[in-house]
């Protein structure tokens, strides 16, 4: 995603060389430490106990000997390569049809991609379980056990994660096509390429940093993912990553030390993965961005418009239909095997949210605020962050690279065990920063657990804006700050929003994080549901699911509407 | 830190000197209780701490009403006070935190007006609670821990983290059944036990007389690719099942029994909620399911019919245990005393989430529709809590052939 930068001038050096350190700090407190606590647990078990004991190094060999732990890295992979090729390739189409064109439907598809962003991957599986079981919904609806055998297989599993996670793909790409440069395809088409030459050697190539800005995310979000593959694979069994680091820490004693190697091996995958990236990105050059560029605006379907809305309309019935809307069915069912008989109609499950003394809707305030907050602290710092990698020729780049998407990939629990370690030591308390036990330490795991989203969707719309604009500003006097905020956020305002709005959406539900280290007394929205899921009250938490994501995308659609519009003051 | 250091030596650098840091700054100092002490700066949490207990909604149970009553009430005398300490002559008495994995909203304004107490609770599975106990090592946050994972419990007082010697006066009213659980330092004390499995089938799909009677009709060619149970490496009730056919039988026998049933088409699912919902689902007709989810899925209309096995139905013993450096001893102490008061063990049965329970004092009943003769039996939990870490991993690693 970086690239080599041109024209550099060195004056712009200076300054953004300087901003590389407070990024560097930032995300080693936010991210390096808590993760480095566990790691760290391998060689040091005690550390954190006050005992300086050495642990068994050899237990980073383990690998070698533990079919369990070799079958899951295996699957792992198998599983997050698979769902990035589809997923990207799902995402990034459907990202450039809907900036091109224009059709009935197409804002259904904007809304269904923020609800798949911001619902909890448990409550997918949830969806997809109960619509695809032997005599689930889907039998329910079609009597045909078709969908079953083949949800429930491999290559099952890998589909139902495409049509999970390809919206990160979309967004990306999405909110990097914001301008668009005609001059470019003008002159292919002056020298006689057709447009779809023109399309394929000019403008598909220069979404490349948005592709895999949102290739990356996918797969990170889907190699880090315990809940989906783990209620899917049941049946045929396709333990990964997350599975063993999840085996490691539920057992007694604790072995914190084995999810330590485990999620040592997740980082040397991602860090794998940067790399690749790295490679495919450094050949060329994408700030397209000059003067002459204007809004890509959707242009009419004519004749096209049908067939579009028809494809959107059967596009929608399946990636929001199924899982979403079996957990809207969920929410108004009296019992799971009911099936869709009108008898089996109910309204209590929602009557219950309210009856219990705004238990509810108070953890739902809990979490909006925190995934508020955390949402805009990330965004500053995504933006540092962003900058840092596309614009300076800080040394560490790479580095911070990898570091800022790690948490996407680590499963919460490894974080939030970390977070304890980091932020629980006796010594805080003398300072006044012992964060575990107060709603703190949630506000932390979420700036961390945002920054990855935030991040990549920066950097993909950044690629665009050639560092010329900004030394050029810098010539005539423009001050460091002034320069981004003048030029620098106004071009790439919809990822800002996008990446701003993503985090926060997910923010809100974010269990693993939540369950581990919210303090006593202090309920947060996703702890709430699967409390009720826990205690087999699925119309309940179907429910719950379902009034909190409405109000949290009522929000989304706001904010959209506040700031979207709003145009940019030439 | 120092501009000099590349990436590697920077995080090689910067693990060390946590380590140092965290190493320098010794262990165990605890000041005040963490949660306790920082009370004053969760910002607002404590103005509403009383009405948010993590009660989860519907109980639909009238009582709910009642205890709604008291807590907003309580929530309005704390909404004016700036800190947890300051309600009522009695908060003076100090908070109590407590980690458990059921019935937090149950205990906490009954233990509240009882004792005049106050009660933190963190309520998770049992599985994270576990975690955040291990990861708090050098600084606890908790003064009591009850939850319904023996083995574990036992696991924190080999380590020697629990409150030995102490008897409660309300352990005499212990049953028989109960007592054989006591260990002999006294660390901890039983408040129940429950089925961790017993045997439920669909009963739409098979008929009553075709349904298994016994564990060791589960290994039967009929029930191919029928069956289906949680996974001990990941839910929390499920270790309390299985350790138990591994003790009786003998750790080969207790493997080559969970081989046959994995060759016999066995479904794993990660949780007990995973199992019913797959019951329900029809992509299994039998089960081992823990006894309050199987008579809440009956209850709840699903075609289910539960069969308590002769030979017994492995159980979960739910015991609670006070750590060993508490500063709220007085309070842990009432909080166990509570604990084991039939009245309340009762109300745990009358309105709890996981009411299906043998109480294990005697004058507090089990749920009325509760098998008369429900036998339980029980891994010991020494050797269910040395042999722990070799069980979940043979099941975590069957998942790979």
């Amino acid at each position: 995603m970086v690239l080599r930068p041109i024209g550099e001038i060195v004056t712009a050096r200076t300054t953004d060389g300087r901003l590389g350190w407070p990024v560097m700090l930032l995300l080693f407190i936010l991210v390096l430490c808590p993760l480095g606590a566990v790691i760290v647990q391998v060689l040091l078990p005690g550390i954190f106990f006050g005992s300086l004991k050495f642990g068994d190094w050899r237990i980073l060999l383990e690998i070698a000997q533990r079919p369990l732990w070799q079958k899951s890295l295996e699957n792992s992979v198998l599983l997050a390569s698979g769902t990035t090729v589809f997923a990207t390739a799902l995402g990034g189409t459907l990202a450039i049809v809907r900036a091109t064109r224009a059709f009935p439907t197409a804002r259904l598809l904007d809304a269904a991609v923020w609800v798949l962003i911001i619902t909890p991957s448990f409550i997918l599986s949830q969806g997809w379980v109960m619509f695809a079981a032997p005599k689930g919904l889907a039998f329910s609806m079609f009597g045909s056990h078709g969908v079953s055998s083949f949800v429930f297989s491999p290559a099952g599993l890998i589909a139902v994660m495409t049509l999970s996670k390809f919206p990160l793909a979309y967004l990306s790409v999405y909110s990097a096509m914001e301008w668009k440069v005609d001059s470019l395809s003008q002159a292919a088409r002056l020298n006689g390429a057709s447009p779809f030459t023109a399309w394929r050697t000019i403008q598909a190539p220069l979404l490349m940093p948005a592709v895999l800005a949102g290739a990356a995310l996918v797969f990170m979000d889907t190699i880090g993912d315990f809940g989906l593959p783990a209620s899917i694979s049941a049946v045929y069994r396709f333990p990964t990553l997350p599975y063993s680091i999840y085996s490691a820490i539920y057992t007694s004693p604790i072995r914190f030390d084995m999810a330590g190697v485990l999620s040592f091996y997740l980082v040397l995958l991602i860090g794998a993965a940067m790399v690749l990236q790295f490679y495919a990105m450094r050949r060329s050059r994408y700030d397209f961005l000059n003067s002459r560029a204007e809004r890509l605006v959707p242009k009419p379907s004519g004749k096209l418009a049908l067939p579009l809305a028809a494809g959107n309309v059967l596009l929608l019935a399946v990636i929001f239909g199924i899982p979403i809307g079996t957990n809207i069915w969920m929410s108004f069912a009296k019992t799971a095997s009911g099936g869709v008989k009108s008898g089996n109609w109910t309204l209590s499950n929602y009557a219950s949210l309210f009856d219990d003394g705004q238990q509810l809707l108070r953890g739902l305030g809990h979490s909006l605020l925190i995934a508020a907050a955390a949402a805009l602290i990330a965004l500053l710092i995504g933006l540092g962050v962003a900058y840092v990698l596309t614009y300076s020729t800080f040394r560490h780049k790479r580095m911070i690279e990898t570091i800022s998407i790690l948490t996407l990939a680590v499963p919460g629990v490894v974080l939030g065990i970390g977070y304890i370690f980091v932020w629980n030591q006796p010594w805080l308390e003398r300072v006044g920063l012992l964060l575990y036990g107060t709603p703190w330490i949630l506000v932390l795991a979420s700036v961390a657990g945002a920054i990855p989203i935030i991040t990549r969707m920066l950097v993909g719309a950044m690629a665009k804006v050639p560092a010329q604009l900004l030394t050029a500003a810098q010539l005539y006097g423009g001050s460091f700050f002034g320069r981004i905020r003048v030029i620098l956020v106004p071009l790439i305002r919809g990822a800002l929003l996008s990446a701003a709005l993503a985090a926060f959406g997910s923010g809100v539900f974010d269990l693993a994080v939540n369950s581990i280290l919210f303090p006593p007394n202090f309920l947060t929205l996703p702890v709430s549901i699967n409390k009720a899921f826990e205690d087999l009250k699925f119309g309940y938490a179907s429910a719950a699911t379902v009034f909190g994501s409405a109000i949290v995308i009522l929000i989304i659609l706001v904010a959209e509407l506040l700031l979207r519009r709003k145009e940019v003051k030439a | 830190m120092n501009s000099k250091m590349n990436g590697k030596t920077g995080i090689v650098g910067a693990l060390l000197l946590l380590a140092i840091v965290s190493t320098a700054c010794g262990n165990n100092d605890n000041g005040a209780n963490g949660s306790a002490a920082n009370g004053a700066n969760a910002s607002g949490t404590n103005a509403n701490a009383a009405g948010t207990n993590a009660a989860d909604a519907t109980n639909a149970a009238a009582n709910n009403a009642a205890a709604a009553d008291t807590t907003a009430t309580d929530a309005t005398t704390n909404a004016a006070a700036t800190n947890a300490a300051a309600d009522a002559p009695a908060a003076n008495k100090g908070t109590l935190t407590v980690y458990l994995n059921d019935f937090d909203d149950i205990v906490k304004p009954m233990f509240e007006e009882q004792t005049g107490y106050k009660l933190d609770v963190v309520s998770g599975n049992g599985a994270e609670i576990m975690s955040r106990i291990e990861a708090e090592k050098g600084n606890p946050h908790w003064d009591v821990v009850w939850m319904d994972a023996m083995p574990s419990i036992e696991g924190l007082d080999k380590q020697g983290e629990l409150l030995t010697g102490w008897s409660p006066a309300n352990a005499s009213g212990l049953t028989d059944f109960a007592k054989s659980f006591v260990p002999t330092d006294n660390a901890y004390f039983p408040t129940g036990a429950h089925a961790a499995g017993v045997i439920v089938y669909n009963k739409n799909e098979i008929k009553a007389e075709d349904a298994p009677k016994s564990w060791k009709d589960f290994t039967d060619a009929k029930y191919k690719g029928m069956i289906g149970m949680a996974d001990p490496a990941v839910a929390a009730p499920a270790y309390p099942f299985v350790s138990w056919f591994f003790q009786d039988q003998g750790m080969d026998a207790g493997k080559s029994y969970f081989s046959s049933l994995l060759k016999n088409g066995l479904h794993v699912y990660p949780k007990n909620p995973n199992v019913v919902e797959a019951l329900s689902g029809g992509e299994i007709k039998v089960a081992a399911l823990q006894e309050s989810n199987a008579y809440v899925m009956k209850n709840g209309g699903e075609p289910i019919e539960i069969v308590w096995p002769q030979d017994g139905a492995p159980a979960s013993v739910r015991v609670a245990a006070i750590q060993k450096d508490t500063k709220n001893a007085e309070a842990a102490k009432a909080f166990v005393e509570f604990l084991l008061d039939p009245k309340t063990q009762q109300a745990l049965v009358d309105k709890g989430d996981e009411s299906y329970f043998e109480p294990s004092v005697a004058g507090a009943k089990p749920k009325a529709d509760r098998e008369a003769n429900a036998k339980l039996v029980v891994a010991k939990a020494d050797w269910a809590s040395d042999n722990e870490a070799e069980i979940k991993q043979w099941f975590s690693d069957q998942s790979v052939k």
